[in-house]
């Protein structure tokens, strides 16, 4: 623990920022708040129990509401009977799909979701009716008194069978050949470039269909009042504003007479981003029984309903020159939507758009498809759309390595973006330190000493990642602001954030108090958040995307500019100086050239708020819209959809690997990283971010795998046979911060929780590679996957390069 | 038929009517009203409902509330100190970043205190060991081990009740 | 997910449970640990009208190791217990080991050795090297108790030869043989709350020679609807001194006796590769141990 003490712990600027001695007029850099790793300001209540999530909550009169679902994955619904469960002692009533018939979709041109199935189930587990009840075991018993009547369809799971077969089976009547969207996005002369490439490789990649596993099941609480038509809805979700919407669409109530609070939300990693059924039918219930219900998932609810990551089929075609610079991508992309649209689009796109990073890519073609099926919908999942794709060219690059002889992280770093760099489809990269992340982790790793070189079984590999920071596409259809905060100053309440920005756990009530406390001059426990909830705070789509640091970060700088104003012109006829001459830290107001004229801050903010009342101001940010408009005709242009990213974050991880050839068994025994997050608000955080995102994927890697049987029927919607990483399974990690500030970003911040998933399953991948010199394209890699490619591998002749005795 | 049993519960014996039927989880959450004890999976594999029995931890969402008669329950509720203050382990979790969404920290902290209880010097493979039943997806573990081995270390030298 | 309605009852003594398992009979599910029963009967697949709780007898608990004369385990010992007991690391490592894995420290500390019997799941931990160490169990009734091996008393998956009225109520295991030793390994996808895909246990007694097998007894679990015995590893090696190539052809032997099924853990064929590692990787080690190196 010695370690931790002499870490960056409780110094005022993370390793390798020491700006002493820098005056204070001269260097923004210098933080006191942002770059400190304190503890998180919800750290004591949750280890106390004392933090109130959704599925805690009792409202006076409150009753329960349980989901009946489907047993077929695919069937119309003939008739339901709910007569018997209506008799049921304390059943207060029974809906069904018909009752709330209205499509709600997280992208709006593709809507098709209903709160309950509309005269069709599309997946096993689909809500069907659902019952309010006085207390939770009756509703649970009622459900086994409606009789679905069902006429069951062909159950499509493969989106190639699904493609195949659409003229005789349509999941979606209005999706002809079963697909929600097709795309293809083309820049430069891809074949031109390829036929002038010296190393080509084509490969072909599958991955899995993990799910996000958070610890908190799905809750919703709603209580409607019929005496003045509101709903006030708790729920335990990413994205309050988007629920805001659906909820409006849905129950046909106006949005100014709802409300969504978020208590404290047990994980989310994605599969809280949508609106689920069980909000739906929360509010539905309430509204039909006017009082307040609670709909809380049985874990087993959270797999029927899904929303995790999009199994893809991937042909990639990569092309380098004789140099080993990449001349040409082309990029196929078969995307398994499950039943319904969910972020299919959007998901669609980014695996478009994550072609064009880290590495400078001339020439790219993305042709790509979300086909529906009949399983749960996938969604949005930690990383969403890079992920998938991120696998397939890490990989590739490290064969295509192989084929050049030289070493992956060669190929890497002389393909490796730099700051400034524009993508062929517009991406704007301002700043990067991604080759600083490659050399980091490759160093202190001691990768090009083991790369090749370790005994069978065992292995090294690298790969690295990026993500977007500050961007989202928005529901809206719009360019307001995606998020706005609000910050009031007074003697009273001192300073207090409004905004409805989600903390979802990963801690950014704390990281916004410290760039609050930042902007201001003052201590970030003067700082008080009031968050997530959509009454109190303006506009914010929510928690995804890893936009939020930043575009938190950005509207409190500019709610801030007008209060440190006004302070300052108070402070100023106070102390008899220039407004422009003063500078707010640590509490007190100064003159920067006349060091003893100085106040304390609380006394300015007194005599301003005894004339005036109290400092109120408004901030917000939108996001730039570079990406998708030509610069030079300013019209829309391909990949306009998903919005530009005002900067990115970029990691870059070295696995080392044991693989037990008698078994199979992989263990990821160390893992070092090196990420650029831009300036580390809460370096701790990060740290926490990071640490989290390398199980994350680890789990999916290796593990995870979300099976069903023929008819669609889940295999393991449980934490017994969906098996995520224990204790057991965590590597030695040694993460690191690069030292890096973004000047375009606020307090040089960049996203750091999605960026550090993208390089684990390649790095891993990789890295069995170098330790059994067997390539897999198929996800998670499984040790039954292992035994029989290594004996496939004895019974062939070994054609691999590794220098191992294989 | 639901009859009236006393639980003890953090040292506090509270008179409960229960079925049969009901689990111990059900009963601390609704009946008692501590909601520190969670619920993540109801099928004893994700360890959020961990609570010390005798000491020992123990699953709530599989254990009859009827079967903890004249047994000492804890919760999470149950591990603050004089005047407020954190138990070690409680304070090692907020030091160290261990908690990110907070909903398996009750019972992994109930986890590690079985631990420390039994093996006030666990190893890095004990902690590992012992806390493999309390699923976590947001920390990666990291920082709960080391918070784990610096509570064991706070503990060792100051003692704790 | 709500249990069904039952009766409950808590006797405080042994006889008191049998008069209790004999009136009730099948209608009666004796509750120990509750780890599995619990979990069944919330998906509802059994739903037991009385439900016996045991952890009020005393009787059912404990470890009773003495120096040469075997152990006496209760039915009700928890697993950690087990786990945790130095007598029975010291006597019986392959029992504390096994005991040891079993699902999360939790259900250790819930969990009874006759319960992870009686719940005759081919999957269990502890049968495997209680069987392999020769384990007897116990069974009583108001007429008597009557003891019988435990490979005989799991019949197949969730099948136990127990009459109406009877119920497991301790294990016993013979004192270890001079020059013998036991080793248990099990394989799962992960390192924790791991439902196995075949676990073994190995059992070697060595001559006065320390290198001739006099007796082995290689047990498998997760392969067969109960703890499956090999016959042919000790036609194999009984009488020999072990090489590789003898291991090797034991280990091949086993993985030949082995009839596992798929399912979403494992298949079938894997499962047959991995009795053949384990056979062969616990020989070398029980081998080893047996001759004290």
């Amino acid at each position: 623990m010695d370690k931790k003490a002499s870490k960056s712990k409780w110094n005022l600027t993370p390793e390798g920022w020491n700006l002493e001695g820098v005056p204070a007029y001269q260097d923004e850099k210098r933080y006191t708040q942002v770059g400190r790793s304190v503890p998180r300001v919800d750290g004591p209540i949750k280890v106390k129990g004392e933090a109130i999530y959704t599925g805690d909550m009792t409202l006076p009169g409150m009753v329960y509401g349980k989901i009946k679902r489907s047993t077929y994955a695919h069937a119309i619904i003939k008739k339901i009977d709910y007569s018997k469960a209506l008799e049921l002692p304390g059943v207060l009533t029974v809906i069904t799909g018909e009752e709330a018939p209205n499509k709600w979709g997280i992208v709006p041109q593709a809507a098709n979701e209903t709160a309950l199935a509309v005269g069709k189930v599309r997946f096993y587990g689909e809500g069907v009716a659902a019952v309010a009840a006085l207390d939770e075991e009756t509703a649970e018993a009622a459900l086994e008194l409606i009789d679905v009547e069902y006429e069951p369809l062909p159950v499509l799971l493969d989106p190639f069978e699904s493609m195949e077969r659409a003229k005789e089976v349509l999941i979606h009547e209005d999706s002809p050949g079963n697909i929600l969207h097709e795309g293809e996005q083309v820049y430069g002369d891809v074949d031109k470039a390829f036929a002038e490439c010296e190393y080509v490789l084509e490969r072909e990649f599958h991955t899995n269909y993990p799910q996000h596993g958070f610890l908190e099941p799905h809750s919703a609480l709603a209580s409607y009042d019929p005496q003045n038509g509101h709903l006030h809805l708790w729920a335990s979700t990413q994205v309050p504003h988007y629920l805001h919407r659906q909820m409006s669409i849905v129950l046909e109530i106006p949005m100014n007479k709802i409300r969504v609070t978020l208590p404290a939300i047990g994980g989310g990693f994605g599969g809280k981003g949508e609106a689920a059924a069980s909000e739906f039918v929360a509010c539905l219930l309430s509204r039909k029984v006017g009082r307040p219900v609670k709909v809380t998932y049985e874990r087993n609810e959270v797999f029927f309903t899904n929303k995790g990551r999009h199994p893809c089929h991937m042909k990639v075609k990569m092309g380098l020159d004789k140099d080993g610079y990449i001349q040409a991508i082309d990029f196929d992309n078969t995307m398994d939507k499950g039943a319904y649209s969910g972020w299919g689009i959007v998901v669609l796109f980014y695996t478009a758009s994550m072609l064009h990073l880290p590495y400078k890519v001339p020439n790219a073609r993305f042709r790509g498809r979300s086909v529906y099926t009949n399983k749960p919908s996938t969604g949005a999942m930690r990383g969403l759309g890079g992920v998938q794709p991120r696998w397939a060219m890490e990989c590739l690059l490290d064969e295509l390595a192989e084929m050049m002889g030289i070493s992956p992280y060669e190929l890497k770093m002389k393909n490796a973006i730099e700051s400034g760099h524009t993508c062929i489809n517009n991406m704007f990269v301002p700043h990067t330190e991604y080759k600083k992340c490659l050399q980091t982790a490759v160093e202190k790793s001691g990768y090009l000493e083991k790369h090749g070189k370790l005994s069978f079984g065992k292995g090294i590999g690298m790969a690295g990642g990026y993500y977007i920071t500050g961007t989202a596409y928005t529901l809206y259809q719009n360019y307001k602001p995606h998020t706005s905060v609000m910050i009031r100053v007074d003697t009273e309440a001192g300073v207090t954030l409004f905004c409805a920005a989600a903390d979802i756990g990963q801690g950014s009530n704390t990281v916004m108090a410290q760039m609050v406390a930042e902007e201001m001059g003052i201590h970030f426990e003067d700082v008080n958040v009031q968050a997530g909830d959509t009454e109190i705070g303006a506009f914010d789509l929510g928690s995804f995307a890893s936009r939020l640091t930043y575009a938190a970060g950005a509207a409190i700088k500019m709610a801030c500019v007008e209060i440190n104003q006004k302070i300052k012109e108070t402070a100023a006829g106070m102390l008899g100086c220039r407004a422009d001459q003063l500078i707010i830290k640590n509490r007190e107001i100064y003159s920067m050239y006349e060091s003893k004229k100085r106040l304390p801050w609380e006394k300015a903010v007194e005599a301003y708020t005894s004339i005036n009342g109290s400092l109120v101001s408004l901030g917000n940010f939108s996001p730039p819209r570079r990406k998708g408009i030509d610069l030079i005709t300013g019209n829309r242009v391909q990949g306009a959809n998903i919005g530009h990213s005002p900067t990115f974050g970029f990691s870059a991880q070295v696995h080392e690997v044991e693989v037990d050839v008698e078994t199979g068994r992989i263990y990821v025994k160390k893992v070092t990283e090196a990420g650029d997050c831009g300036t580390p608000v809460n370096p701790m955080s990060v740290e926490g971010q990071v640490e989290g995102s390398i199980m994350f994927n680890l789990g999916a890697c290796l593990y995870e795998d979300q099976k069903l049987d023929a008819e669609g029927k889940h295999l393991n919607p449980n934490f017994h046979d969906y098996k995520t990483p224990t204790t057991m399974e965590m590597p030695e990690m040694d993460t690191n911060i690069v030292e890096s500030y973004d000047p375009t970003a606020p307090f040089g911040v960049k996203e750091t929780g999605e960026g550090a998933v993208q390089p684990t399953f390649p790095a891993i991948t990789n890295a069995i590679y170098d330790a059994i010199g067997v390539r897999f394209y198929n996800l998670p890699i499984t040790p039954e996957m292992v035994l029989k490619a290594l004996k496939e591998k004895k019974t062939t002749s070994c054609d691999c390069k590794c220098s191992k005795e294989c | 038929m639901k009859q009236l049993i006393e639980l003890d519960i953090n040292n506090r014996v509270y008179e409960v009517a229960v079925d049969a039927r009901d689990l111990l989880l059900d009963v601390i959450r609704k009946k008692v009203g501590l909601t520190g004890t969670k619920k993540g999976c109801g099928e004893g594999d994700c360890g959020a409902c961990t609570v010390l029995i005798d000491g020992k931890p123990e699953l709530a969402c599989i254990k009859l509330a009827i079967a903890c008669q004249g047994k000492k329950i804890t919760t999470i509720e149950g591990l603050i100190q004089e005047g407020g203050a954190l138990h070690p382990i409680q304070q090692a979790f907020v030091d160290y970043g261990a908690v990110q969404c907070g909903f398996c920290t009750p019972g992994m902290i109930l986890s590690a205190k079985g631990l420390l209880d039994r093996n006030p010097h666990p190893t890095e493979y004990d902690i590992k060991h012992e806390l493999s039943g309390n699923i976590c997806r947001c920390t990666g573990y990291k920082k709960i081990i080391e918070a784990v081995e610096a509570a064991a270390q706070v503990w060792s030298k100051e003692g704790v009740k | 997910m709500f249990l069904n309605h039952f009766e409950y009852f808590a006797p405080k003594a042994p006889e008191e449970t049998l008069e209790l398992v004999g009136r009730l009979g099948s209608k009666a599910k004796i509750l120990a640990g509750g780890t599995d029963l619990m979990v069944v009967m919330k998906a509802k697949a059994i739903s037991p009208e009385y439900l016996i709780d045991i952890n009020g007898v005393e009787e059912f608990k404990g470890i009773f190791c003495e120096e040469g004369k075997g152990a006496v385990i209760g039915t009700n010992t928890k697993l950690a217990e087990i786990q945790f007991s130095e007598a029975i690391k010291a006597k019986y490592p392959a029992l504390a080991y096994a005991a040891g894995e079993v699902g999360s420290s939790q259900v250790r500390h819930m969990a009874s050795l006759g319960g992870n019997t009686c719940n005759a799941s081919p999957a269990a931990e502890t049968p495997t090297p209680l069987v392999a160490m020769g384990a007897k169990v116990a069974v009583s009734s108001l007429s008597g108790d009557r003891e019988l091996p435990l490979e005989e008393f799991i019949l197949g998956v969730r099948k136990l030869d127990l009459a109406e009225g009877e119920m497991l109520t301790k294990f016993i295991l013979p004192e270890p043989a001079q020059k013998s030793a036991c080793r248990y390994a099990y394989m799962g996808r992960r390192d924790a709350m791991e439902i196995d895909c075949v676990n073994m246990a190995v059992n070697i007694e060595l001559a006065n020679d320390s290198e001739t097998v006099m007796e082995v007894k290689l047990v498998m679990g997760s392969v067969y609807p109960r703890p499956l015995v090999s016959r042919e590893v000790p036609a194999l090696l009984i009488g020999q001194k072990l090489s590789d190539e003898l291991i090797e052809k034991a280990a091949e032997a086993a993985q030949g006796e082995a009839k596992p099924i798929d399912d979403i853990r494992a298949s079938a064929e894997y499962r047959r590769e991995i009795v053949k590692v384990l056979a062969r990787r616990l020989l070398k080690e029980a081998y080893a141990a047996a001759k004290g190196v």
